[in-house]
């Protein structure tokens, strides 16, 4: 099953802290957001391996812009 | 009480209208990005109106109550509830001890939502007011945003609590919301035509000014001004790009500083002095507006006003936050 992780915040990527293939686990960090000038983390809420990476530094996200597709 | 669960984005105390009287000692005034949230909160449970509440930015704040007590949430609807069910904004809601309360994300509208709790929340007052400086680390809870397991104390309230409850703004009281903010401003100090040209002001008054991403408590970054801006080659002794002055104070809050080629307005915990000139003054009673705005998102227009009808709004705002104005 695919899960999308989406921004719960609007402004700038930051960095992602994963890579295609990684394994994670729920509660793990993978990407930051810069808002606010204050880095606001992203996490995952379940278990899975990163199928692919939608956003790279520095894009402009919106509340809910998809970033990471987890296959869970 | 109130333990912190969860401090979501950035939830700080803040009261109105701040802490005045102390630019000239550096100090910002801090204070409620949205007045008029904050100050319809306080009425709706029974406080004075500038009494300190909870200012919530972005959203996912989460706490529970350690007493029996009456809240009142304004601003974006961020979907509060208490133990898992809806509860109303801009009305008064009866807590017990117990209970959690859970904000979501600000909404299609608005960026912060306020939470007032009867009796005020019980923290230091410092330099004249209860607000949280997150500049400059000072005010408020620990000069800080709160944190899991903070545990804030209440003030008493001004009347029974079964009386505070249910209580609702006239719905014609409550703020109209925009991704546009129409903000009124009055020119000046530094401007047409010794700073910037007719046209230069005319772009001011007349562009849709995109929030960036990078705005917050200090200021609100905006959309880069044209070629044809400045009146000036370069900032003389004050430095070499056309924006610079010698230092001077700035008109805090309100001000619409320009740094660089970057329009920003200095608000609540901005800066009070610097290099750079100041084109335009947004009015008092419209400065809840910019509170509102969402970065990334929202936009800003200015409206042309005049320092008559800034004072006459002031007063017309003032007169909002009475006891008429709840059902």
């Amino acid at each position: 099953m695919e899960v999308t992780v989406k921004a719960h915040m609007p402004g700038l990527v930051a960095r992602v802290v994963v890579n295609e293939g990684d394994k994670v686990t729920a509660g793990q960090e993978v990407a930051v957001i810069n808002c606010m000038k204050t880095e606001i983390h992203v996490f995952v809420e379940s278990d899975g391996v990163v199928k692919e990476i939608l956003v790279k530094e520095w894009d402009e996200i919106e509340i809910g812009s998809p970033m990471i597709v987890l296959e869970a | 009480m109130l333990k912190i669960l969860n401090g979501g984005i950035e939830v700080v105390v803040e009261d109105w209208p701040g802490r005045l009287g102390y630019l000239g000692k550096g100090m910002a005034p801090a204070g409620a990005m949205d007045n008029v949230s904050l100050e319809f909160a306080n009425l709706l449970v029974g406080n004075p109106v500038g009494e300190a509440g909870l200012e919530i930015a972005g959203g996912y704040f989460q706490a529970e109550f350690g007493a029996d007590t009456v809240i009142s949430v304004t601003g974006t609807d961020m979907k509060p509830t208490i133990n898992d069910q809806a509860i109303p904004i801009w009305e008064s809601v009866e807590v017990k001890k117990g209970d959690l309360i859970k904000f979501s994300h600000f909404s299609e509208f608005g960026f912060r939502s306020y939470m007032a709790v009867a009796g005020g929340i019980d923290v230091p007052v410092y330099l004249d007011s209860k607000s949280t400086c997150i500049f400059g680390s000072y005010g408020g809870f620990e000069g800080r945003k709160l944190q899991p397991d903070d545990v804030l104390k209440f003030g008493k309230p001004a009347q029974d609590l079964a009386s505070l409850k249910d209580r609702k703004l006239n719905k014609k009281m409550i703020p109209e919301y925009s991704r546009e903010w129409k903000i009124r401003a009055i020119p000046g100090p530094n401007t047409c035509p010794d700073y910037v040209t007719e046209e230069g002001m005319d772009f001011l008054f007349s562009h849709s000014f995109k929030i960036q991403h990078s705005s917050n408590r200090s200021a609100y970054r905006l959309d880069e001004v044209k070629p044809g801006f400045f009146a000036r080659e370069d900032g003389g002794v004050g430095g070499s790009h056309p924006s610079n002055i010698v230092d001077h104070a700035y008109s805090m809050r309100g001000a619409l500083n320009i740094c660089g080629n970057t329009p920003i307005i200095l608000i609540a915990d901005g800066p009070t002095l610097g290099g750079y000139f100041c084109a335009l003054s947004i009015i008092n009673a419209d400065l809840w507006k910019v509170g509102q705005g969402t970065p990334s998102r929202d936009y800003i227009k200015f409206l042309l006003c005049t320092p008559e009808e800034a004072i006459q709004a002031r007063i017309e705002q003032r007169e909002l936050f009475t006891e008429k104005s709840l059902l």
